[in-house]
């Protein structure tokens, strides 16, 4: 009969992950304050950005941009007031 | 993501706009953070900017606005698929046969992908060989890999130590800012890249044992494992592995003829531990979160050792270059990034002829035809350095050329390095045809360190230094009797610590 081996695991080690719920959506766009948050890709972020601006004008626009993939954060004050935040073109 | 997860949790609706082929890599991060059904959408890699909105941006606002559904509701905790420490249990063909299975990819691999290993055969990590393979540490199996040293130890390269001094956004190297590859400090757990999961000395010693490695090998191993793995995500990155110090003549590393080539044991089990540690305790898996589009050979890993006896007098060892003793072992992780390898420009006998009688192109480029050497063989190369992408270098030079520096007159690594900076000057007209400095400059919004004035107030004929400082250069001495030279990136291009200490691993 062949031997039994017992194999060391090399894999590693994953923590249990505390999950969390996506926060309510937004009843209206009307009156909000969206922060849309711009990390590089310029060829598409310029035009989004027009276009956010011309087909939502009702919504308060905020942003920060840079041209590295991490996004420039928001401030703690600054979180009280916005409402929704849209990242592009990262994660 | 750890900042789209902070605004999710504080109550602050998102939605992300990626790229296709990013999406697993996108869902698994969202997972890591907390978040697991964040929302977003692609954009796309080819349709026009102005066309690309038109499609987007409506369903990109509906995800701002649809109630969300009952599992984007849920909260709980996500667990890991048990992971005991005996992985398997059958006979030895039983274990081969699972250590070598695989895992189909879609797109953008469409190719089944090994589970546990490189994609070659293994040897099988028994408790018995694993157990062998333990003896060659003190540490205890069920250590904890942590950091071993506040990551500013001597590492006068080092990257991070932009972070803690805050210097200008030109100076830190893009990758630096990206999220994720923030160093811990001494003490903290190592998290392996990508997926942040952390390990302990056995499982290393299992990774060691399925690379071929021997137990001697093993400190050099757990030196590497204190790198994380770093693997990248979008870049082509490969990485090589250095050996500074006495253990390489201890466990037989070869510094001399293809070093980084195929033949020495310790050479290629070490490097290739790199790469089953970066699968297996890292979670890198091609095209689900290692984006590197077309990928390396050099992606497996090789490890070589520097000719610490080829350094001509006065040159320092890269131990004692990075605050370490000579008779201190340390590992560097030599990156390549994306500007590949460049070397062997000489033709058979070129570069000889070049020092011994001033014969040939090298001499005729340089203007010393018919004068004998010393020769600055580098001046004949400094053009091409800069012809991919802007950064210092790494250059591994066999000793005879090192020699030969020493002798026209650089007396120190430092003095190589001090030349080399000078000659990375280049007019702004042509700095900005590089595409990374987009990255570096910040969409050239910043400011330029040395004059204090926005990028876009100075003129095209400013100079401007293609290297980030002279210490971002790197001079490795190794390899045969042939006149042979490689010039590849700088680490400080990663934004990774690239010095290791082995002796903390014995």
């Amino acid at each position: 009969m062949a031997e039994i081996v017992r194999c060391i695991n090399p894999t590693g080690i994953s923590e249990p992950v505390d999950t969390y719920p996506l926060a309510p959506r937004l009843d209206t766009l009307d009156g909000k304050t969206i922060h849309f948050s711009i990390t590089g890709e310029p060829d598409i972020t310029i035009p989004l950005e027009k276009k956010l601006k011309k087909d939502y004008p009702n919504v308060n626009w905020t942003q920060k941009k840079t041209y590295a993939p991490s996004p420039i954060q928001l401030t703690e004050e600054e979180m009280k007031t916005t409402d929704a935040v849209i990242l592009a073109v990262c994660w | 993501m750890p900042y789209i997860a902070k605004l999710e949790k504080a109550g602050i609706p998102t939605v992300i706009v990626d790229l296709e082929d990013q999406h697993q890599m996108v869902k698994q991060t969202a997972l890591r953070y907390g978040v697991p059904e964040v929302r977003f959408l692609p954009a796309s890699r080819t349709v026009h900017g102005e066309l690309d909105v038109e499609a987007f941006t409506e369903p990109m606002m509906e995800m701002l606005t649809r109630p969300l559904i009952d599992k984007e509701k849920q909260s709980g905790i996500w667990e890991p698929s048990p992971s005991g420490r005996i992985i398997f249990e059958g006979t030895m063909e039983e274990a081969e046969e699972f250590f070598h299975q695989t895992e189909y990819i879609g797109h953008p691999v469409n190719a089944p992908i090994a589970l546990y290993t490189d994609g070659l055969p293994v040897r099988i990590p028994t408790e018995e060989r694993v157990a062998a393979m333990l003896k060659g540490t003190s540490h205890k199996p069920d250590e904890l890999i942590i950091h071993q040293r506040d990551p500013m130890r001597g590492a006068r390269r080092n990257p991070f130590q932009f972070q803690r001094e805050g210097r200008p956004p030109r100076d830190v190297p893009p990758e630096v800012r990206m999220e994720g590859i923030r160093r811990s400090g001494k003490g903290d757990p190592v998290e392996f890249q990508p997926m942040g999961w952390t390990t302990t000395v056995e499982k290393v010693a299992a990774c060691a044992v399925m690379a071929g490695c021997k137990p001697e090998h093993l400190p050099a191993v757990l030196a590497i494992a204190e790198s994380g793995t770093f693997i990248g995500s979008t870049h082509t990155f490969g990485h090589w592995l250095c050996v500074s110090g006495p253990y390489a003549k201890e466990v037989g590393m070869s510094s001399g003829c293809g070093m980084l080539g195929p033949g020495n044991v310790a050479n290629s089990t070490i490097g290739r531990a790199y790469e089953i540690m970066a699968r297996n305790l890292g979670g890198a898996i091609p095209g689900v979160n290692r984006m590197t589009s077309i990928g390396s050979p050099f992606e497996g890993s090789r490890c070589c050792a520097e000719n610490a006896d080829g350094l001509p007098p006065g040159w320092e060892g890269l131990n004692e270059e990075n605050g370490y003793g000579k008779d201190e072992s340390i590992m560097m992780v030599i990156p390549h990034v994306n500007d590949g390898i460049r070397g062997v420009q000489f033709s058979p006998g070129g570069y000889r002829a070049f020092q011994k009688s001033g014969h040939g192109g090298m001499a005729r480029k340089l203007g010393v035809k018919g004068i004998p050497g010393p020769h600055n063989w580098l001046e004949y190369l400094v053009d091409e350095f800069w012809a991919g992408r802007e950064g210092a270098k790494t250059i591994i030079m066999v000793p005879e050329m090192a020699q030969h520096l020493y002798e026209y007159g650089f007396k120190s690594k430092d003095a190589v390095y001090e030349w080399l900076y000078e000659k990375s000057f280049m007019p702004l007209g042509k700095y900005r045809h590089f595409s990374w400095v987009d990255l570096g400059t910040n969409g050239w919004m910043g400011i330029e360190p040395r004059s204090g004035k926005h990028w876009k107030e100075l003129p095209d004929d400013y100079m401007v230094p293609a290297a980030e400082s002279p210490y971002a250069f790197c001079i490795i001495v190794g390899g045969g009797d042939e006149e042979l030279s490689h010039q590849l990136s700088s680490p400080q291009h990663l934004g990774i610590d690239p010095i290791y200490s082995i002796d903390a691993w014995r």
